[in-house]
């Protein structure tokens, strides 16, 4: 189900790496801890020479320098080529749902009845109508160019008023019009008339409708959104043939967006709507679909937690992240709805390490308390050969995001001294000859955390 | 994160910039390596934007970013590393005026330039020796680009846009473009805001075209390929680009069907966005076009600012040759002043001048308005003539566009003076503008009868009617 990216097809996952770029990475950054692994990445070394040594006696009949090399890369190849088989299936993950399934039919646009508005009306009689020849069956393509050609902004501010027709009509046309220049000029327009403002509480223009939030809603619904959806029974369903969002998603998420900046003068959404606004943008963020759309996607996510006052921001949180946490199977995807709340403002923060820490628990089949789950990682014994460095290397990073994100968490003396010797026991309990999958993702993960951020 | 302490971990640690090294090694053509990747961006997002009092990265970590936005394969590592540079960039400006924040500075004292001079930038801009420096601005190495290759940049812009297929490689060269227009505007905006040519002419925006018009040619053919992407980016948007993505499609295997719809969503709204990033540059280099000028008749400028055909009358040359232009140009250009200027001396090119009067008379600049030009439509003669010369749509074109823009720039006006209570003024105005370009439009009418009123003429008449309507 996760097809790379366009970029990502070229990129052959399977042919062997080139073997002199593995060597250095490793030495790279083991450079990076110098003061820790310097001793034993000698005596990695000197067991690698070792071996080649060993090898290259057993063949004498190699005698041509070159040739004994074109060997030796073969049998590393094919040693690399055995371990990836071997951690082949956590390797190659990636994170990647796919939150949009089969389009519905898009409701019809109808153009609106010129007849009841007003600024329209009022021209028929006027001269010049025989040059312009508006007539009441021709008005939708009339006003798509007063749209696209920016009148229709001009003339919601000459008369500081945009009446109800037209508001529905280009709310409707920039949700369903499939011509892209449609989408962006009602978008604009409607990013125009909201923004503009003559006091800081009152907008400079009257507005005779404004969508409600079933109506984003249903657009959402139309555009195949899966609001059941859920990470883990998501990888059989993949094969339908859905093109996944239409273009329309990026003008939704700007007006969300638009209108989380406006509540002063007007609060467009209740606060159970404002938090599955934001349940739906991290949702966005797990489609690889969306990759591209980050920016706008991190703009309606800081707008909308801004939304909340300070009284519900608590609350929503909570909630927030707890929706989030049972939707998410353990695996790259709940790190990923960490990681894409960008720590931009200390309500992101705060997001960031709630989410991570109901991920947590719901990782530890609900256990009381984040200590306890500390307490258990602490315990964690990295011999057993049953350990599993993947699902290890997942609660390493959410541990990391839950303490370190929020500074309520980390001035925490008893949680950041458990998560501590945590992460030291991960960075010199693990052998840097552990080949395992993900054992050294996990050791260089802490020490780098240990060097940098404890 | 309050914690003074924190600070302190990173200076000591910085980030070593061994670490980079391990950057550029491999290519990030496997997932680890891309993941790798963006640890390393969320490292330094952390450890500059994240932290308080954080300081701007290195410029050896500035040029890894960039590097990966460069030669980035992944779409993830490209949207990503483009977003950590334009954060950097608003978070530490290259360049901002002193006391904007502070209201009581700003009655009397003036407001001082503060630049870091010492910031990283994309852009290798040496007065000095630009010959000795411009043979390294190599594409493979993915840093920062010399003027030949900014050059080089906009003319491959034009190229992969106009291609009957969109390739995905277009979009890191329009999110490269997209961040060095901001960089160029950090550093523009706040020099051009002190009116003080001997700053104004150190601006990145400056150097680049003196540069560029090191040898004539090239600065013209830029501007051109500039004014070319903006007209094909409003093509692209206006027709149905699914068109152009389904040829795209049909050739893709079944598999990548899902990393095509990612690339459609990110493709059009980078497309969007690189149109108003260019909008952006024409209209800073005609600021600083402007800047030149008054700098110029004060005496400021001296002979090391070699004299440049402004950008103004490079893009009437090019509206004038190619008329196809005219109505993408002006659809795009929507910034009122800028746009109202073109329209102007477009039309005052052809507009012919009453013989009464000579060239000296100060009454002839005067007229050479937007106002001025609608009222040469009432003359028969004139306008007959001037739609001989340019033809009746594009007369059309300039007085809609004309008119959209001058009726930006009043109703700005008035909602300023709203609040000094000039309301009456500014409307009487408006009303005028209106009946002015009600009976410009009626003269082409009656001049040729034949003539087809195109729709954005039809808009703007009704436009105009429905203002009157509303303000009389």
């Amino acid at each position: 189900m996760d097809d790379p990216l366009d970029f990502e097809v070229e990129d052959d996952l399977l042919s062997p790496l080139p073997i002199n770029n593995k060597r250095k990475k490793v030495i790279g950054l083991d450079d990076l801890l110098n003061d820790h692994y310097k001793e034993q990445d000698k005596l990695l070394e000197k067991q690698n020479k070792a071996k080649k040594k060993a090898k290259a006696k057993e063949k004498r009949k190699y005698d041509d320098e070159d040739r004994k090399e074109a060997w030796l890369t073969r049998i590393v190849e094919k040693c690399h080529n055995q371990l990836k088989a071997f951690g082949e299936e956590n390797d190659i993950s990636l994170w990647g749902v796919k939150v949009f399934g089969e389009q519905k039919p898009f409701p019809p646009l109808d153009s609106p009845d010129l007849g009841s508005c007003n600024f329209i009306q009022s021209f028929f009689n006027n001269r010049l109508n025989s040059v312009v020849e508006l007539a009441v069956d021709k008005g939708g393509s009339f006003l798509e160019g007063l749209l696209t050609n920016g009148w229709l902004s001009k003339l919601a501010f000459l008369s500081g008023h945009v009446e109800k027709p037209v508001a529905i009509w280009a709310f409707n046309t920039m949700l369903y019009s499939s011509k892209e220049d449609l989408q962006n000029s009602s978008s604009n327009f409607w990013h125009a008339i909201l923004s503009s403002r003559r006091e800081v509480d009152q907008f400079s223009v009257k507005i005779d409708w404004f969508p409600e939030y079933t109506d984003l809603r249903s657009a959402l619904d139309t555009y195949g959104f899966l609001f059941k959806f859920s990470s883990s029974g998501e990888r059989e369903s993949s094969d339908s043939n859905n093109e996944g969002p239409p273009q329309n998603i990026r003008a939704w998420i700007r007006f969300v967006t638009s209108c989380c900046l406006i509540r002063s003068k007007k609060a467009v959404f209740s606060t159970v709507e404002a938090e599955e606004i934001v349940e739906i943008i991290i949702c966005m963020f797990l489609d690889r679909r969306f990759q591209g759309l980050s920016m706008l996607l991190n703009d309606c996510m800081q707008a909308t937690v801004d939304y909340f006052t300070d009284q519900e921001w608590c609350s929503s949180c909570e909630n927030i992240a707890k929706f989030i946490a049972c939707r998410v199977s353990e695996d790259l995807n709940c790190i990923q709805t960490v990681e894409c709340v960008s720590e931009v403002s200390s309500r992101c923060k705060q997001l960031r390490s709630a989410i991570a820490y109901q991920n947590l628990l719901y990782c530890f089949n609900g256990a009381s308390s984040g200590e306890v789950i500390l307490k258990s990682l602490d315990a964690s014994n990295f011999r057993d050969k049953s350990c599993d460095f993947f699902k290890m290397y997942i609660h390493l990073v959410l541990a990391e995001n839950w303490v370190l994100s929020s500074s309520l968490v980390e001035d925490d003396p008893v949680i950041y001294e458990m998560f501590c010797s945590f992460l030291k026991n991960c960075s010199s309990l693990i052998s840097a000859t552990d080949l395992r999958s993900y054992a050294s993702k996990v050791r260089h993960k802490a020490s780098y955390l240990l060097h940098f951020s404890i | 994160m309050e914690n003074p302490s924190c600070n302190e971990r990173w200076k000591r640690a910085g980030i070593e910039d061994n670490m980079l090294l391990t950057m550029f090694d491999a290519s990030d053509t496997n997932q680890d390596a891309v993941d790798e990747r963006i640890a390393f961006l969320d490292a330094v997002r952390a450890s500059s934007i994240g932290l308080e009092r954080g300081k701007p990265p290195t410029s050896k970590i500035f040029g890894a970013i960039f590097h990966m936005l460069r030669t980035g394969k992944s779409l993830q590592l490209i949207v990503a590393s483009y977003k950590l540079l334009v954060d950097l960039e608003k978070h530490f400006p290259r360049a901002y005026l002193s006391g904007v924040d502070d209201s009581l500075s700003s009655s009397n004292s003036p407001r001082k330039l503060v630049v870091a001079e010492e910031a990283w930038s994309p852009l290798i801009l040496y007065l000095d020796n630009a010959t000795a420096v411009s043979e390294t601005g190599d594409k493979q190495s993915g840093g920062p680009l010399d003027p030949s290759s900014f050059h080089v940049l906009i003319g491959e812009l034009v190229e992969s846009l106009t291609e009957s297929e969109i390739q995905a490689a277009s979009v890191k060269n329009l999110l490269l473009f997209q961040y060095l227009v901001i960089v160029l505007e950090g550093d523009f905006i706040p020099r051009n805001a002190t009116m003080n040519w001997s700053l104004q002419r150190e601006s990145l925006l400056n150097v680049l075209l003196i540069l560029q018009g090191s040898r004539k040619t090239n600065y013209k053919s830029l501007m051109k390929d500039c004014v070319e992407v903006i007209c094909v980016l409003c093509q692209l948007l206006q027709n149905d680009l699914s068109k152009k993505f389904e040829v795209e499609k049909s050739s893709e295997s079944q598999s990548s069907k899902n990393c095509h719809a990612g690339l459609s969503l990110a493709l059009l709204e980078v497309l969007k966005n690189a149109r108003v990033s260019m909008k952006k540059l024409l209209v800073m280099i005609m600021a600083l076009d402007m800047s030149r000028k008054k700098a110029d008749i004060e005496g400021h400028t001296s002979r090391a600012d070699s004299p440049r055909t402004p950008l103004v009358d490079i893009v009437l040359d090019e509206l004038a040759y190619s008329k196809d232009t005219v109505p993408h140009f002006l659809k795009i250009f929507s910034e009122p002043k800028w746009k109202l200027e073109i329209v102007v001396q477009y039309l005052w090119k052809y507009i012919t001048k009453p013989s009464a009067r000579t060239r000296r008379s100060s009454g002839c600049t005067e007229d050479a308005t937007f106002d001025g030009a609608l009222k040469c439509f009432s003359n028969k003669n004139g306008t007959k003539s001037i739609i001989k010369k340019i033809g009746g749509d594009v007369v059309q074109l300039l007085l809609a566009h004309g008119f959209q823009a001058q009726l930006s720039i009043l109703s700005e006006t008035n909602a300023n003076d709203n609040i000094g209570g000039g309301r009456e003024e500014g409307g009487s105005a408006l009303v005028d503008l209106c009946q002015a370009f009600i009976s410009a439009f009626d003269s082409l009418k009656s001049t040729d009868r034949d003539m087809e009123i195109l729709s954005i003429g039809k808009e703007a008449l009704f436009t105009a009617a429905t203002a009157i309507s509303m303000k009389s």
